[in-house]
């Protein structure tokens, strides 16, 4: 068989709109789950029962389920019990980012915890508060242990995007479809796509490495 | 206010029943063929040649780094016209989890080997053993132990990776709830219940999967890295 390529790059707008989908809900999915999940993991870590039970839930549930059940839960079943409709993008954005929410939830109270308990003595000692010492002492030293896994997390976020196309939102693999039924080339638009996803996603694993290594040597 | 009614539900259950079992059948088939594989690939990613490190290396990486959906896609839409071979969607699926799974399971296998002191190898072969002898006798069975954790992880993402069959027609519990969902116009009782199903299933195993973590972790075997 004979691969071609140009009525693929025929096709390059097409691409491109696509993959202007793809970074919108990347990056709406990755501010929206990684704060949110910070919230989530500060619950999880709390003492306080009204706080730390719908936190556990919340972790239990998104956790426990697909993502792609989470969205078409979101898309399908969601508009029904609300007064208005709910795009494409909104159903993928709440789905990935709860989903994504509950795993750096987590990943955030894995590394609060595994802060001595003499940084917060010490924090106390000056007289802050636990908000201030939160914020200004435990934080910023739990966000260095966390790096590497919150860019796993950015990773996998980047890798669910595709999801979205099960919905029809307009990103990369949507538009690979779109192009491979008009020009009958499924070969040569799912291989493009792949290869994009693999180039975008490549040098972000490395740095997950890197980071890794940099950590480990650290510490 | 809308009136919650499960009984259209309730009168398809079995074919949301039918759609689990696929939905198991996909994840056993993958699971058991990903385990395969990826001992294979690990062995071949640690061996000194090039020719069997470089290849095995570029699978794992391939497959870790592109999104499933799109090999999923990839091996049902492209792969066929490229062999001449008609797919199934179950089969499509299968090779697909199969192969995504075996570079995940290949890095955890390395790392447990890698993870199994010096002073086995040294000691096994003190005693006579071949590197493979080793490998199957003395290695393996110990960095299995530290490594079941992780497969078990493994194994959950698995089954919420196979929802990815619905979108190629496969009848999983997704692809089941979907057609009751447009038969009976109840998408919320619908896809309430199928989340709530993959919820049981999901949270079952993963509580077998930390118990099973616990005993280990009682019988002196470190399994935290």
């Amino acid at each position: 068989m004979q691969w071609d390529f140009a009525s693929v790059l025929a096709n390059s707008d097409a691409l491109l709109v696509g993959a202007m989908g793809t970074l919108r809900i990347f990056a709406i999915c990755l501010v929206a789950g990684l704060g949110l999940g910070l919230v989530v993991g500060l619950g999880r870590y709390s003492r306080r029962r009204w706080f730390y039970w719908p936190a556990t839930a919340f972790v239990e549930f998104f956790r426990n389920t697909p993502v792609l059940v989470q969205i078409l839960w979101f898309y399908f079943a969601l508009p029904i019990l609300m007064p208005f409709s709910i795009s494409p993008l909104a159903a993928a954005s709440l789905g990935i980012s709860l989903n994504s929410a509950a795993f750096s939830a987590e990943i955030y109270r894995a590394g609060i915890q595994s802060i001595e308990r003499a940084q917060w003595d010490g924090a106390r000692a000056l007289g802050m508060s636990f908000l201030q010492a939160m914020r200004r002492i435990i934080l910023p030293q739990a966000l260095k242990r966390m790096t590497p896994a919150l860019t796993n997390r950015a990773i996998e976020i980047f890798k669910m995007s595709t999801l979205a196309s099960a919905v029809a939102y307009v990103e990369l693999l949507q538009q690979a479809k779109l192009i491979a039924s008009l020009n009958f080339n499924p070969i040569e638009a799912y291989t493009a796509v792949a290869v994009i996803f693999f180039a975008c996603l490549w040098p972000m694993v490395q740095l997950t490495y890197f980071l890794e290594r940099r950590l480990a040597r650290d510490e | 206010m809308y009136v919650w009614d499960f009984t259209p539900v309730l009168a398809n259950a079995g074919l949301l029943a039918q759609g689990l079992v696929n939905t198991l059948k996909v994840t056993g088939t993958a699971l058991a063929c990903g385990l395969v594989l990826g001992l294979a690939l690990a062995l071949m990613r640690l061996s000194r040649r090039r020719l069997a490190a470089w290849p095995a290396g570029f699978v794992i990486e391939v497959f870790r780094t592109t999104p499933p959906l799109v090999q999923l896609f990839w091996f049902f839409f492209a792969l066929p016209l490229i062999i001449g071979v008609e797919m199934t969607p179950f089969l499509a699926a299968a090779v697909t989890f199969s192969i995504q799974s075996s570079a995940f399971f290949a890095e955890v296998f390395r790392g447990g080997i890698v993870s199994i002191e010096r002073g086995q190898w040294e000691a096994a072969r003190a005693i006579g053993m071949t590197q493979p002898q080793a490998m199957r006798r003395i290695i393996l069975p110990q960095a299995v132990k530290r490594m079941i954790p992780a497969f078990m992880e493994r194994a959950i993402e698995l089954m919420k990776t196979t929802t990815l069959v619905a979108t190629i027609a496969y009848a999983d519990l997704l692809f089941a709830a979907n057609e009751i969902a447009q038969k009976t116009f109840r998408p919320l009782e619908t896809f309430t219940v199928a989340a709530l199903i993959y919820f049981v299933v999901i949270t079952a195993f993963s509580l077998a999967a930390r118990r099973l973590e616990r005993r280990f972790a009682v019988s002196g075997e470190t399994t935290v890295h």
